[in-house]
């Protein structure tokens, strides 16, 4: 039993960085930029999500109605989308290393940000999570907040499969994805696109930051830290693919969640062992494209 | 024309003569400079924060009672944040603004570099927390200017000696889970080897090593709870603690009867709810235990002004501040009054050199080789306050000469040799 704990402890932590990870996927896959700043979409979503409950608290709402809430805070964070897509705009067809720079620009910013508006010290919610109770079977216990949050995962993650495979937009998504010109020259605003694909990766990691954070804290060194953890996502599954930021995050968070059992001092180790190893067998990932 | 210039010439040193004579005197009107490098960001930042109140309480006393042998005190803040630009700042404060003290610092990592640099600069420094240990090992053992808090594993000690007190005999099992820098690693090895010393037969299940500020401890807890240890020994401090116990709880590893030994709790102990915060754990509140009710008058009205200004309680980082503060004010009086005059910089060390003081959580001194001794409180955990998160149920009181090393000693020879009482 004590192994489905560790198995569970890995899949939560996995749908932690498919949370950080699907944001950074789908911008890439359509806008082809690797947008450091999605583990800063994360954060704010973190800080502004604790804000928000603690605002609806003091307004009379009960302590274990915060879910909702935070879920209204995350997806209202996309409104910051569009406005950072339009500066990205200005880099579309510059080198990779200038869209790198100009997106770890805004991760630095971001925390100046973070820290004017809340302070340098860490925020927590207290112990709103214990309101949902605990989940045992037999020796197994789970808060039921944390299964709640890998059914978030999944469902978004079925939610964008889904999106992008049945919706008119997906289709459109998917074809300007593959062919940016000829989907212009068909008639597809692209620009438009672009921005609404934005903003969706924006909400992505909004949500997501809103979501875990009863379960832990909203910290200034957190964007840095998941981006380190997403990027190891990305190589694995495979960059721009959502299907290989899922398979990506839980082998990371199982290998994590193993090695801090059997060989705690191996931690990062185990996992950039995989990447290692993927970027030399498959270097495009587990679901990637190669590049011709 | 000569003549004229002669004249000039001496009237000019007649009156350099006059202001250097009135020196003293004008010295003594203006206000004391202290220097203050305390952390106001990042995982240390509430720490530094609830340091600095504890420095604005005692100057704010000082100063209602007239200063300093008569000289108001000034502060002049600067931020901790790593050792180089902390020690641009301490350089700023010793050149710039000419500070007659520096105070502050919780970081070792700070502090270690930090010291040799004041050291260096002759300037009068006294530490709040952190030590000038590599490890365990004392690199300054013998310093001028510089001032040193308590050694980093003291808690430790007093943590591990009440776990062999209130339960040696109910456990054989044991894990850690602890910071991943030399501060965790040391305390860990401190609590085996004082098991060892009480003669407590023990195996170690697991020892977790997360690094400081990780914000899921899932997995940690996971590995923990598989491990099936009779004790957790935890010296995770700042944000990380509050994290550990929420994930600990709602995994179900405090619903059987493990132990729980936390040195370091005090350090964030509001934010540790009832709710996920069990009772009978031992914690640790290091140099000031907030809600002592045989605490000093002083101790209480601090708390009381505390949360009435700030809606919170304090933790040791306060009392190690107003230790610091106590410290400079005893030594600069004591010189004052045996040189009936103001005392210089070396004077004032050579009365700090042995000063006692009553700080906040109680009576503390600084020792001839320039670390200080102070009260540590530790305790059983019990949910039978007004407030939302445990207190202590029974306190346990120690003097940090029972918890620290003596001048020169190494560390864990100390731990072999020691005579202490439990």
């Amino acid at each position: 039993m004590a192994f489905v704990d560790i198995l569970l402890g890995g899949v939560f932590h996995a749908a932690v960085l498919f949370l950080v990870a699907a944001g950074l996927q789908l911008v890439f896959g359509v806008q082809k930029i690797v947008n450091l700043a999605c583990g800063s979409f994360y954060a704010l979503g973190a800080y502004f999500g604790i804000s928000a409950v603690n605002w609806a608290i003091a307004r009379g709402m009960p302590p274990g109605a915060f879910l909702p809430v935070l879920l209204v805070a995350g997806v209202a964070l996309g409104v910051i989308g569009p406005a950072i897509e339009a500066l990205l705009r200005t880099i579309y067809h510059r080198d990779e290393a200038f869209q790198l720079l100009l997106t770890f620009a805004l991760v630095l910013m971001f925390q100046d940000v973070l820290r004017f508006f809340w302070g340098a010290n860490p925020n927590q919610l207290g112990d709103l999570v214990m309101s949902y109770g605990k989940i045992s079977a037999g020796a197994v216990t789970i808060p039921t907040y944390n299964v709640l949050v890998i059914l978030a995962s999944i469902a978004i993650a079925a939610g964008i499969g889904s999106f992008l495979k049945h919706t008119r937009f997906g289709r459109i998504l998917r074809a300007t994805a593959e062919n940016r010109e000829m989907s212009q020259a068909l008639g597809v605003n692209v620009r438009w696109m672009y921005a609404s694909v934005f903003t969706l990766g924006t909400v992505l990691g909004t949500v997501g930051g809103a979501l875990v954070v009863p379960t832990a804290a909203a910290t200034l060194d957190m964007p840095v830290e998941l981006v380190v953890e997403a990027f190891a996502v990305v190589v694995i599954g495979g960059l721009g693919s959502m299907r290989g930021a899922l398979a990506g995050a839980l082998v990371v968070g199982l290998m994590r969640a193993l090695s801090i059992r059997y060989y705690a001092e191996l931690e990062m180790l185990a996992i950039y062992l995989v990447v290692i190893v993927i970027l030399i067998a498959r270097p495009a990932g587990l679901f990637g494209k190669a590049v011709e | 024309m000569n003549l004229k210039r002669r004249q000039l010439l001496q009237a000019l040193g007649a009156a350099a003569a006059a202001s250097y004579a009135g020196a003293p005197a004008f010295a003594q009107n203006t206000p004391l400079r202290v220097g203050i490098i305390a952390p106001k960001a990042g995982i240390a930042g509430t720490i530094g924060e609830c340091g600095l109140r504890g420095t604005e309480y005692a100057v704010a006393r000082i100063n209602a009672a007239g200063g300093i042998a008569g000289r108001k005190v000034e502060l002049i803040v600067e931020e901790e944040t790593n050792p180089k630009d902390s020690i641009e700042r301490l350089r700023k404060l010793v050149l710039q603004d000419k500070v007659d003290c520096v105070q502050g610092i919780v970081s070792s990592g700070v502090s270690l570099a930090m010291g040799a640099v004041a050291e260096e600069m002759k300037a009068l420094t006294i530490f709040w927390d952190g030590t000038t240990q590599d490890g365990v090992k004392e690199t300054m053992v013998n310093p001028r200017y510089v001032f040193k808090s308590t050694d980093n594993e003291c808690e430790a000690v007093m943590g591990s000696l009440l776990a062999v007190k209130h339960w040696k005999g109910k456990f054989k099992t044991v894990a850690g889970i602890n910071p991943d820098y030399s501060y965790g690693r040391n305390n860990f090895a401190a609590f085996q080897a004082l098991l060892k010393k009480f003669g407590v037969e023990h195996t170690v299940v697991a020892d977790q090593w997360p690094k400081v500020g990780t914000t899921d401890l899932t997995s940690h807890v996971a590995a923990l709870k598989a491990a099936k240890p009779d004790l957790v020994f935890s010296s995770l401090l700042f944000a990380d603690l509050p994290i550990f116990m929420r994930t600990a709880h709602g995994a179900g590893l405090m619903d059987g009867g493990t132990k729980f030994v936390f040195p370091a709790a005090g350090f964030q102990h509001t934010a540790l709810k009832k709710s996920f915060t069990p009772e009978g754990m031992i914690f640790g509140h290091n140099t000031l235990y907030f809600d002592y009710d045989k605490g000093t008058p002083q101790q209480k009205e601090f708390v009381k002004q505390y949360y009435d200004k700030y809606k919170d309680y304090p933790n040791w980082e306060a009392d190690r501040a107003y230790f610091a503060m106590e410290v400079y004010k005893a030594g600069v009086e004591a010189a004052y009054k045996a040189k009936n005059a103001w005392p210089g910089k070396e004077d004032v060390i050579n009365a700090i050199e042995g000063v006692k003081v009553q700080s906040l959580g109680g009576p503390g001194h600084m020792r001839k080789d320039h670390i200080a001794e102070q009260t540590f409180y530790q305790g059983i955990t019990t949910h039978k306050n007004n407030y939302d998160f445990p207190t202590l149920g029974t306190v346990d009181i120690m003097y940090s000469d029972q918890l620290q090393k003596p001048t020169g000693m190494d560390f864990w020879q100390w731990i072999e040799t020691a005579t202490i009482k439990l």
